[in-house]
């Protein structure tokens, strides 16, 4: 980031003749650079839909191919206040709630105990690449058969999209942790819950985090993708069946509010999370 | 499983029977868990009776995954989703790579591209099928527009980044010896950003084939998504398992064998890390 510290007059002091500026100044200036960051945050977006609307304009697009940034705009507001939208928001992130719960509850003691001894994980580590490779997507046909389409379909398949990196990176992230810190805590008196409580969890956090974020990256996508072959409501649903009357605006505002609430649960939650594990546990990262 | 025991005194032990038998199960080990997946598939079925169309028996998929292949339907459904997939890859790659150095030279623009560049790298891929169904219909372009969709702002957005991350003394000190500004982008500031670029590319492809399968699902009349849902149905599992087993087999493929071996002579040639 372009961060010029345009300090004021001060700046060319050395810092014992600094005089004090009064509170209202440092106050003005945390406000500048905060609508400076907003700015440089919103004024790209701006230009978007200027560009959006410029391009609706001059080719003169039909409503069925392209509609302007405010008709989208509209469509949200109207999706908002008939209640839909906060409906199909619920759904969907009830559906990736519950699957997170199952899949973390699955996946950590399987990808822990796994991970303990080196010659499982090592035997096991192309297994979890191939079922990497085969994503939730893939299984989906055979879920349909086997539960129909239904909300335990989108549930079990978005489990498995989630459990897989999981597992995966927590096996990886066990094997990563040092033989000798485990020793060290077992010759101090340290059992075996206490050691995989202190030792092996805090250990493999980091990369177990990686796992699950990637899994939410790819689990996402794939609950989009169910919810649109399945139809039981969710926002896959919402913008597919707005393609069959052509609702354009109505299949706009769906992606945004997608983007939207991926970028919530990707940059606001997860990835602060992750730093957060890494800078206090990273060390032990291999 | 046998360990040998490491002698303690340090004389070096003969290679015994043991020991040698040891090290091939090591090597071998890998195959076990899929052989215990398959010996409960076995039992499973043994012990359940399922109806074919739930769970075929493994025989049975077996001579369906020969059949397949004999006539000639997996090759060509396989050929069909990997044509799609290359297309898209490249020109994602391409026109990924042009932009993102274009706009990682200027910090400005930079600043200026990076939270759209976010944002549409959150509703990449499977997300846009409704729009480009309308947009293009059914068929290989719109498929290959999701997987451009998939590849663009991840190889976009990691291009941008290593562009940036190349010192720009790197950069100077090649001008100060003549070189053209172009020719020190060509030769210092792509190789420089090349780790990034690659890693963008290695999940590029795994988001991209992913929404390959998804798009093939509901928008295409061949390729390995259409065969399997096509399959579901008519309530033939054997036809989807042999599907969703070719899928991770060419997804395991092309990152193990191919993406994980350039990245790492990537990283070993021009990684600054």
């Amino acid at each position: 980031m372009a961060v010029e510290q345009r300090t004021p007059a001060t700046g060319d002091l050395a810092p014992s003749e600094r005089i004090p500026e009064p509170a209202s100044v440092a106050y003005g200036r945390a406000v500048r650079r905060r609508a400076a960051s907003l700015a440089r945050l919103v004024v790209p977006f701006l230009v978007l839909g200027l560009v959006w609307g410029a391009i609706k304009v001059l080719f003169d697009l039909d409503d069925d191919v392209l509609v302007s940034p405010t008709t989208v705009a509209a469509a949200i507001w109207q999706l908002i206040e008939r209640g839909i939208l906060p409906d199909f928001i619920g759904l969907s992130l009830r559906r990736l709630g519950i699957a997170t719960v199952v899949s973390l509850l699955i996946a950590v003691p399987i990808g822990i105990a796994l991970g303990l001894n080196r010659l499982v994980a090592t035997a096991f580590e192309p297994f979890f690449r191939f079922f990497q490779a085969v994503s939730g997507i893939a299984w989906l046909p055979l879920v349909i058969v086997w539960n129909g389409f239904t909300e335990r379909t989108i549930i079990v398949i978005i489990t498995y999209t989630l459990a897989v990196p999981v597992i995966f990176n927590t096996m990886v992230g066990i094997k990563t942790v040092p033989q000798r810190y485990a020793d060290m805590c077992r010759s101090l008196g340290g059992g075996t819950s206490r050691v995989l409580r202190d030792v092996y969890l805090p250990g493999s956090l980091p990369s177990m985090l990686v796992g699950f974020r990637l899994g939410i990256g790819y689990g996402w996508r794939a609950l989009i993708a169910g919810e649109m072959l399945v139809a039981q409501g969710g926002m896959g649903d919402l913008i597919f069946a707005a393609r069959t009357g052509n609702q354009i605006d109505r299949i706009m505002a769906g992606m945004i509010v997608i983007g939207a609430l991926y970028l919530i649960l990707d940059q606001l939650i997860l990835q602060p999370f992750e730093d957060a594990t890494v800078a206090q546990w990273g060390v032990l990262r291999a | 499983m046998t360990t040998t025991t490491a002698p303690s005194s340090g004389s070096v032990p003969p290679p015994s029977r043991t020991s040698r038998w040891s090290r091939r199960l090591t090597a071998m080990s890998p195959a076990l868990p899929f052989l215990a997946l398959l010996v409960i598939w076995y039992v499973a079925w043994v012990v359940f009776d399922p109806r074919p169309a739930v769970l075929p028996a493994p025989g049975q998929m077996l001579r369906t995954a020969t059949a397949l292949l004999r006539d000639g339907t997996l090759l060509r459904n396989i050929l069909a989703s990997v044509e799609r997939l290359v297309l898209g890859s490249v020109v994602g790659i391409l026109t990924g790579v042009a932009a993102g150095v274009l706009a990682g030279l200027n910090k400005r623009v930079a600043a200026f591209f990076n939270p759209l560049v976010v944002f549409f790298s959150s509703l990449s891929g499977i997300v846009w099928l409704p729009l480009a169904l309308v947009w293009l219909g059914i068929g290989r372009a719109m498929v290959v527009f999701i997987i451009w969709n998939s590849v663009f702002f991840l190889v976009f957005s990691n291009t941008m980044l290593g562009v940036q991350m190349v010192p720009v003394v790197f950069e100077h000190g090649v001008r100060t010896l003549g070189a053209s500004r172009l020719r020190t982008i060509w030769q210092v500031t792509l190789p420089g950003a090349m780790p990034h670029i690659i890693a963008g590319i290695r999940a590029g492809f795994g988001f991209g084939w992913r929404a390959l399968i998804a798009a093939e699902l509901i928008g295409a009349t061949s390729g390995l998504g259409q065969m399997i849902y096509s399959a579901a149905n008519f309530h033939r599992s054997d036809i989807i398992i042999t599907g969703s087993i070719t899928i991770g087999v060419i997804g395991v493929a092309i990152d193990r064998l191919l993406l994980a071996r350039l990245e790492r002579r990537t990283i070993e040639r021009w990684g600054m890390v």
